[in-house]
């Protein structure tokens, strides 16, 4: 639509633009300066060039932290939308149990990471916890899931989709309420099982909102840092140092800003390219109706 | 140096500024890192020292862990708004001193040098200590000890052991195991810096030469990484804890409570922790020796950062006196497990029979006659954090070679500009 | 017919269960006493009810001074984001001018950035501005929610031009149509994005930590902090009684939002 005044898009996005500037804009642009320096937070800032870029590089390290990052990602948005979605599917009527059922699967994205992570840092004890114990008495191998360096960034991604799934069904849910009920039942009405009235009519109104869905935990996943925080702290042998908490890690514990600028600035590049090929892939551009 | 009259001007313009201050004259601010049961007592002794006198008040704040509290106070530093008093662990004091944005504690120099036990003070924990301005007053230090569960030792005939030897003998005898699954470990401990360096020392090592260059004790450091990669992988004794840093000492604790490990190394700081929560009889003996016995110190010093001058600095220098007065160091020490620092208070206690009492608790001071000092290395936490730790875990976990890993951790380290010597 | 209605149902409530167990153990440890917990963790409810843990948590933290500290922070984040993402919303869906792209993108873009990355600056810019312990501290830097923008422009995307034509014929400003006219049809939105921002805000331990150095707008998270002893992991019963009473109060949130968030569901559902 034409705006009534050519000055009211930029009025109304002002606010929105002046604080996102200040906040975010400006302390990434203070990251990329930064990223040439050695700092402390402390000494003097001493001038390295492309020392740390290159040092990330040569060392594997920057390439160990992407690809780690990028399997926890990955695994946490197909599962979180898959079951957001079926649940969401699944419990969209009314009655006591479907309510109780979706709010229990939110509950767990209500209760804060740090109570999540003490939690499930008990469950899955590899000798005394719930899981291990249930486990044994059923005769299946278990494992020590977070101090072993082969699954704990797995199991902490297991951690991540019981808690978001939540937030998937819950706009996966909203997202249903566009599917207009009146075209479902005539389907049902011309002999078409639950999976075709599924794919033929629910699933081509909710692209959109799977493509929200979906770009949005996999940013939120990509920022998962309290996770790690709580339950292994970047281990066991770097296994789950993923790009947030390797940017804490570097500031808190090695004291090095610098670094820890140059590791922003890979992170955000990388991420601003993956976010656009998922909305090109998506397609989003799709729905935008009179623009 | 010209990299002091940077931070000494903004430091001094912030304080001249003032604002971000707002402390009246008697006023201090005491930035902290410890919850729970620490908190409680070091806010029982600031009630004590607000009962026993009013011209000082003191405002202590909670400011996250360790690393969050250094983290903030850097920051603090940067913007010129500080607390009077912070404390801050052993192998920070160097870094931050050099940096120049410590003050020195001149004043107190006389109690110190009469009262405060010189292996836990700063003359006796750092090489060269007391060479230097007084920068730093121990609050809380500790060192490592083991622990021990009486009744499974006495069942099985066994004595706590004195020897690297013995320890790998002790441990295998009490692991049970029924199948694949381990039902009961015999030792246990963090896959941490501050163990790895008690095993150095004992194997005859330093981590830092007298002449400056960075060794990792050579020989020493890869056998005591040898030692616990003997135990885990061959003798299959030893149970590494999941986790880092803080988690996996809660993990050996609450393994250790709950029966599952016979026998933990691990802070005399959980002395009481573990004396309260223990259903067992729990006992306490040194660390074994290789070639000789050796432990590192730990734990936090008090500092005051730079710039804090005036009535500010009276009343934060009253509330260290207070702080390291036989009384207040008694009470602390007795409370939590850390050692008391003070000689005089450590007397009354010993007059009192405390100690007889409380045998326990005599054990980790008896084992300071065999602490080893840090150097006075500014890159002392850089080598701990950044080289060494991260292949600790890798060496023991992954079954890497000790010698590769530490060589490793050498490379890092020149590549870093920090000499380390030959190899 | 009815079998498959059973068994769904019994699916479901088993999942339910999954999904709400860990929390009701959360409950049932911070009912039970150290020495319980210590030896049997695993069991799931406590022989007797002991309620000590709960008194622990008041006397150690000032549990109702933080508590209202992080409900009016919360809430404040969520109501400033909300006036913000509509217009930014409105221009982004329904009006075109140039650079919208590049607008969107950019508010995309700050999604991103994660809090790690921008805390010491905005420590230093909020230090010499002298606001550090201030709300405004905990506030201002989360005014926009770039989610809660996207969402909203989402929600507005299938908004009739008709009606904002309408609005503007009778005379309507366009500051009224967004906020009185379109407000209100995309409710259920606004809903579910206050409940998204208060959820997250509210348990927000970091940025919280970092801003404040002392205890006059400090957060309920950091109270719960302070429960625990690096190391000893201290009383189990008394942190998770702490992490209950951090987490019921978003439970009240969630049963508000809910209503009307689901309203809507079963409006078009009968409809």
């Amino acid at each position: 639509m034409k705006p009534l005044r050519p000055s009211h898009p930029y009025l109304f996005l002002a606010p929105t633009l002046l604080v996102l500037g200040i906040f975010f804009i400006y302390p990434l642009l203070l990251a990329l300066y930064r990223s040439f320096f050695a700092w402390d937070l402390l000494t003097e800032p001493v001038y390295v060039g492309g020392g740390h870029y290159e040092a990330l590089w040569r060392s594997g390290e920057l390439v160990e932290t992407l690809g780690r990052t990028l399997g926890y990602s990955l695994v946490v948005v197909v599962w979180a939308s898959a079951l957001g979605l079926g649940f969401a599917v699944g419990l969209n009527r009314e009655g006591a149990v479907y309510a109780f059922v979706r709010g229990a699967v939110f509950s767990a994205y209500i209760v804060s990471w740090v109570a999540v992570g003490l939690l499930w840092l008990w469950i899955l004890d590899g000798d005394a916890g719930i899981l291990a114990v249930g486990l044994k008495k059923l005769g299946l191998p278990t494992t020590a899931w977070l101090s072993n360096p082969d699954t704990a960034l797995m199991t902490l991604a297991a951690v991540t989709v019981w808690k978001i799934t939540g937030y998937a069904m819950v706009i996966f849910l909203a997202g249903l309420q566009d599917v207009p009920k009146s075209v479902l039942e005539a389907a049902a009405l011309d002999g078409a099982g639950p999976w075709r009235r599924f794919w033929y009519v629910t699933w081509p109104l909710l692209r959109p909102t799977a493509a929200f869905v979906a770009t949005t935990s996999l940013i939120l996943s990509f920022q998962a840092f309290d996770i790690v925080r709580v339950m292994t702290q970047g281990g066991p042998v770097k296994a789950t140092t993923i790009f947030v908490y390797a940017i804490y890690e570097s500031v808190f514990m090695n004291l090095r800003v610098g670094r820890a600028s140059a590791l922003t600035v890979v992170f955000f590049a990388l991420l601003l390219g993956l976010t656009a090929l998922q909305l090109w892939a998506w397609r989003l551009g799709q729905r935008e109706g009179t623009t | 140096m010209n990299r002091l009259s940077r931070r000494h001007l903004m430091v001094g313009l912030a304080s001249a500024s003032c604002g971000s201050r707002s402390l009246s004259p008697g006023e201090m601010s005491l930035w902290f890192t410890y919850g729970g049961r620490n908190r409680k007592v070091l806010l029982e002794l600031v009630d004590q020292f607000h009962a026993r006198q009013s011209k000082v008040k003191v405002h202590p704040t909670f400011q996250g862990d360790y690393f969050e509290g250094l983290v903030k106070l850097r920051t603090g530093l940067f913007v010129g708004s500080t607390p009077t008093v912070t404390h801050i662990i052993g192998e920070v004091v160097p870094y931050l001193a050099e940096a120049g944005v410590l003050s020195p504690l001149d004043e107190l120099e006389a109690e110190v040098k009469a009262d405060v036990d010189p292996a836990l003070g700063q003359s006796g924990s750092f090489v060269g200590g007391d060479e230097r301005p007084l920068y730093a007053l121990p609050f809380n230090r500790s060192t490592p000890v083991a622990y021990f569960n009486r009744g499974l030792f006495s069942d099985a005939g066994l004595k706590p052991p004195t020897t690297w030897a013995e320890m790998r003998s002790v441990a295998k005898a009490l692991t049970l195991r029924s199948g694949d699954r381990t039902e009961r470990w015999g030792f246990e401990c963090p896959i941490a810096w501050w163990f790895w360096v008690a095993m150095l020392g004992q194997a005859g090592g330093q981590v830092i030469e007298p002449d400056g260059r960075v060794s990792l004790g050579d020989e020493a450091g890869v056998e005591a990484l040898h030692h616990w990669q003997t135990m885990i992988h061959a003798d299959r004794s030893m149970k590494p804890p999941p986790g880092r840093d803080f988690n996996a000492w809660e993990a050996t604790n609450s393994d250790f409570l709950a029966g599952r490990v016979a026998m933990i190394w691990t802070s005399t700081a959980f002395l009481s922790y573990l004396t309260d929560n223990a259903s067992f009889d729990l006992g306490v003996a040194p660390l074994p020796k290789e070639k000789r016995f050796s432990v590192p110190t730990g734990g936090t010093f008090f500092v005051m950062p730079a710039g804090v001058t005036g009535a500010e600095r009276e009343a934060g220098l009253a509330f260290l006196r207070f702080m390291i007065s036989p009384e207040a160091a008694n009470t602390w020490a007795t409370n939590t497990g850390y050692m008391p620092i003070s000689l005089a208070g450590r007397a009354k206690l010993r007059a009192e029979g405390f100690f007889d009492d409380h045998p326990n608790f005599a054990v980790t001071l008896d084992q300071l006659k065999y602490a080893q000092a840090w150097p006075w290395a500014p890159e002392l936490f850089r080598v701990q954090r950044e080289a060494v730790q991260p292949r600790l875990e890798q060496a023991v976990l992954e079954q890497k070679d000790g010698a590769a890993m530490l060589g490793e951790a050498k490379a890092s380290l020149r590549a870093a500009g920090i000499a380390t010597g030959a190899l | 017919m009815r079998r498959a209605s059973l068994l769904s149902t019994v699916v479901l409530a088993l999942a339910g269960l999954l999904w709400i167990g860990p929390y009701l153990w959360m409950v049932s440890t911070s009912f039970k006493s150290m020495q319980e917990i210590v030896a049997a963790p695993a069991v799931p409810v406590p022989s007797s009810l002991d309620p000590s843990a709960y008194a622990a948590v008041f006397e150690a933290v000032p549990v109702g001074r933080f508590f209202l500290n992080t409900l009016v922070m919360a809430t404040a984040i969520a109501l400033l984001q909300i006036a913000l993402a509509l217009p930014a919303g409105y221009a982004l869906a329904k009006l075109r001018f140039a650079g919208k792209r590049w607008a969107f993108g950019l508010v995309l873009a700050c999604l991103i950035i994660p809090p790690q990355v921008t805390f010491v600056p905005v420590f230093t810019m909020l230090g010499s501005a002298g606001l550090v312990n201030t709300m405004a501290a905990l506030v201002l830097p989360f005014g926009v929610s770039a989610f809660g923008t996207f969402l909203v422009r989402q929600a507005m995307l299938s908004v009739p031009d008709e009606i904002i034509e309408a609005a503007r014929l009778d005379g309507a400003t366009e500051l009224y149509i967004v906020y009185r006219v379109l407000g209100p049809i995309v409710q259920p939105t606004l809903a579910a994005l206050f409940l998204f921002s208060f959820v997250y805000h509210y348990s927000d331990y970091f940025w919280p930590l970092m801003m404040t150095t002392d205890d006059r707008v400090r957060t309920l998270p950091l109270a719960v902090a302070l429960l625990r002893e690096q190391g000893t992991g201290a009383r189990w019963n008394i942190i998770m009684a702490g992490n209950v009473i951090l987490s019921l109060p978003t439970f009240a949130v969630f049963a508000l939002t809910q209503r009307r968030i689901l309203k809507a569901v079963t409006a078009r559902a009968l409809g």
